[in-house]
């Protein structure tokens, strides 16, 4: 089994030093953002004001094993904790009374959140951080269309605005727009349009090397990386996009994945089923992803988040706020609204060779059942599992692993 | 009950001499639908019905409304639809347009109708007022289309003026909920809200009127204001006041919500502000503008207590919650996760409760 991939422990260890900082400088009075992972963060990473992701420090909570102290915190106060956990953990660790026991020194409290008006719930639980002294909750439209454009995965680079539709594109504009004013007042902090320029300039180089990173992986055979390994390598510069770190360790990213496939390094040497799983990482269970590689020869060979680095980011055009809105304005279709989502894991996993997919389904708005039937239909054996993917409590380690074996067993391996 | 109200509580429904567009959500400017001389019916659930069909389609994780109004709409339950529009009020009906849209290009046999979304957004800016404009003018070229025939200036103020009125009598029906002893029950304002969204406007004003000309009764019992999730049947408001509590109003827009904001003029601008800043609905407002209006609605009604009732997978109205109990400072109840057209025997008791002296419940 290959060693852990240089480029994940290095994001990992920035990241662990840019968080120190971050909180000194929180500690010393400076404005810190909170934003969700869907937001437009560009507009941040320009003006200088450090933001952390929403979904990233859940993450962190869950993988700490403290998701459900957060939760305590939420329903002390009558909210619900069976709502959007993955969006509402990071609202339980500001009601942390103990932070010197919180992961990674505890979350510094942020000035301003950013975050689309998305679902039902995830207004909401934005609306209660900006009840909080000295907290702004800045919103965001989130705007649907009635049209639907094909592969649009070809089209986003450049022919974004034929993509998404002009009036979404027209609103987000504006509406950005308005956050840079915001900003302005609120900070002193001065908006540069050359130094955007450049953010978005870097954004793009750096999903160019996602892109080919991605390329490679779906071409290698054996599987040269673990998808636990991608995820850090990939999300945490993703979290950073904009500046030169970021790009340079994707960078990095790409060069040790070609390096391990010209060598022809293996993830798992006796690899005899290629899985994909779709959905947001298990991040109670992260050795989930490598327990059937002994067992079944099995291995997990993509996920959504080097793959929508390669495909969801990419926006060139001379106007680069309206391209900013163009990367945001649909990326939840990218992902979540079918036939957008379902067709995009078709491409996917056929471009991957996979012989199986994982399919995450929590008990949520999103459901599953078209991008299921959609590779079904295209001869790709799909097992849904049933889990939230950062709240443990009804999900079954044993259970699950018993379920994914017998799959493994009976639907993909047996296919020879 | 008065005649008129037993007529409004078992309306006709279409006749067939007009097309007839089957919507889904306040949020669908039913105004412009009654311009292009279609009869719009608003489409309701059944939670007695099995929503087999639904839950395959859109998963166990939504609210059961959607999943049952797909299941009705693949069933034919609503006789012939000319055409769906459906509106983006909350991530239910999002996910259902996203679901009809895909069925048709999946299996274009499938028996449903041509369906237009119509992205209504609510944030209190010019931005969100000129997206809005734009929506509800690609929705006037869809149903343009349908109708085969345009929508005049004059077709549009028409029809801005006949729903004005609907909704001023309407406004008329929930001020008389306020008098004490309450002239109606809440089953029967929900379900003559309920029946002017499936007759033709001019009719549901007319049977309105009669309501309001007529002899109504005198209802006892504990005055509830009720929060949460919006009702499209009336079971749970009968099992409430089978109880002993008569409710005086709500904030959902099956109900008091639905005429609280007219059209300022007869203009596509107007009517797109209109929808914009219409509400405040637990799935689109923030919880301050929730919790401000039904703090306010809840005293106009003389309202003694206050019940948040959240169906099962409705993820908003939970949130919603302590700040309406704080600024209404009633007596309160919160029933959760309850299902779809009842309530659990656990929330009945929580209910029962509310009965006792004043303070007894949180």
């Amino acid at each position: 089994m290959s060693a852990r991939l240089a480029s994940a422990t290095a994001a990992t260890a920035y990241q662990r030093g840019w968080f120190a900082d971050l909180r000194a400088s929180a500690a010393e009075g400076a404005p810190l953002a909170l934003v969700n992972a869907d937001a437009p963060q560009e507009i941040f990473r320009a003006m200088g004001i450090p933001y952390v992701v929403n979904q990233w420090w859940a993450s962190i909570v869950t993988a700490k094993r403290r998701t459900q102290d957060y939760l305590e915190h939420l329903r002390e106060r009558g909210y619900p904790d069976y709502v959007e956990q993955y969006s509402s953990v990071s609202l339980g660790s500001l009601f942390d009374q103990d932070p010197a026991s919180a992961p990674w020194g505890g979350l510094p409290r942020p000035s301003i959140v950013l975050a689309e008006t998305t679902g039902d719930a995830s207004r909401k639980i934005f609306d209660v951080w900006g009840e909080q002294p000295g907290i702004t909750f800045y919103p965001l439209e989130s705007a649907a269309e009635n049209d639907v454009p094909v592969r649009w995965w070809e089209l986003m680079p450049r022919r974004w605005e034929e993509a998404v539709g002009g009036d979404r594109l027209d609103l987000l504009t504006g509406e950005l727009e308005g956050l840079i004013r915001f900003l302005e007042q609120t900070t002193g902090l001065v908006f540069s349009e050359t130094r955007f320029r450049e953010v978005m300039a870097l954004v793009n180089e750096q999903q160019e090397w996602n892109r080919r990173t991605r390329d490679l992986i779906a071409r290698a055979r054996p599987c040269p990386l673990a998808v636990t390994d991608s995820i850090p390598s990939v999300m945490i510069p993703q979290w950073h996009r904009g500046t030169t770190w970021a790009r340079d360790a994707a960078k990095a990213f790409h060069d040790e994945v070609a390096e391990r496939v010209r060598t022809g390094a293996a993830v798992c040497p006796e690899e005899r089923a290629r899985l994909m799983w779709i959905g947001r990482g298990l991040w109670f269970d992260l050795d989930f992803y490598r327990r059937f590689q002994e067992s079944h020869g099995a291995v997990f060979v993509w996920s959504m988040y080097l793959a929508i680095a390669a495909d969801g980011y990419l926006r060139y055009g001379d106007d680069p706020l309206r391209a900013l809105a163009a990367r945001f304005a649909a990326f939840s279709d990218q992902l979540y609204t079918p036939p957008w989502s379902a067709e995009w894991y078709v491409k996917e996993a056929r471009h991957h060779g996979v012989d199986g997919v994982v399919h995450l389904v929590s008990e949520d708005a999103r459901g599953g059942y078209f991008t299921t039937r959609a590779l079904e239909a295209a001869g790709i054996p799909v097992l849904e599992l049933r889990a939230d993917n950062v709240d443990a409590r009804g999900a079954d380690a044993a259970s699950i692993t018993h379920t994914v074996g017998e799959w493994l067993d009976h639907r993909v391996l047996a296919r020879g | 009950m008065s005649a008129a109200l037993a007529r409004l509580a078992t309306p006709t429904g279409p006749d067939g001499s007009r097309p007839v567009i089957g919507y889904v959500g306040a949020d669908v400017p039913v105004e412009l639908l009654t311009a292009a001389g279609a009869h719009p019916v608003r489409l309701t659930g059944s939670p007695g019905e099995p929503s087999t069909v639904g839950d395959r389609y859109l998963g166990t994780g939504l609210d059961p409304v959607a999943r049952s109004v797909l299941t009705r709409l693949l069933d034919g339950a609503y006789g012939c639809l000319d055409g769906l529009v459906v509106g983006r009020d909350c991530e239910a009906s999002s996910r259902l347009f996203y679901a009809v849209r895909e069925l048709q290009r999946i299996d274009p046999a499938a028996p449903l109708p041509p369906v237009q979304l119509v992205d209504v957004l609510h944030l209190p800016h010019r931005t969100t007022t000129r997206y809005v404009h734009a929506k509800l003018t690609e929705l006037r070229a869809t149903l343009e289309t349908w109708a085969g025939r345009p929508i005049t200036g004059d077709d549009l103020a028409e029809a801005i003026e006949e729903h004005n009125r609907l909704r001023g009598l309407l406004r008329r029906i929930g001020a008389l909920r306020g008098r004490r002893p309450a002239p109606l029950t809440g089953t029967d304002a929900l379900s003559v809200v309920a029946a002017t969204t499936r007759l033709l406007v001019r009719d549901a004003c007319a049977l309105v009127e009669q309501l309001l000309a007529g002899k109504l009764s005198e209802v006892d019992g504990l005055r509830v204001f009720l929060t949460g999730s919006g009702h499209d049947e009336p079971g749970v408001y009968a099992a409430l006041e089978e109880a002993g509590l008569v409710i005086v109003g709500e904030d959902h827009d099956w109900g008091d919500l639905l005429s609280r904001r007219d059209v300022e003029a007869p203009t596509m601008l107007a009517l797109a502000e209109r929808y914009q800043h219409n509400g405040p609905s637990a799935p689109r407002a923030s919880i301050r503008q929730r919790a401000e209006h039904t703090a306010e609605a809840a005293r106009t009604r003389g309202a003694e207590a206050l019940i948040s009732y959240a169906r099962v997978h409705d993820d908003a109205p939970p949130w919603d919650f302590p700040a309406q109990r704080a600024l209404c400072g009633l007596p309160s109840v919160q029933l959760v996760r309850q299902p779809y057209g009842g309530l659990t025997e656990e929330a009945l008791a929580a209910v029962a409760g509310l009965r006792g002296p004043v303070g007894a419940v949180r």
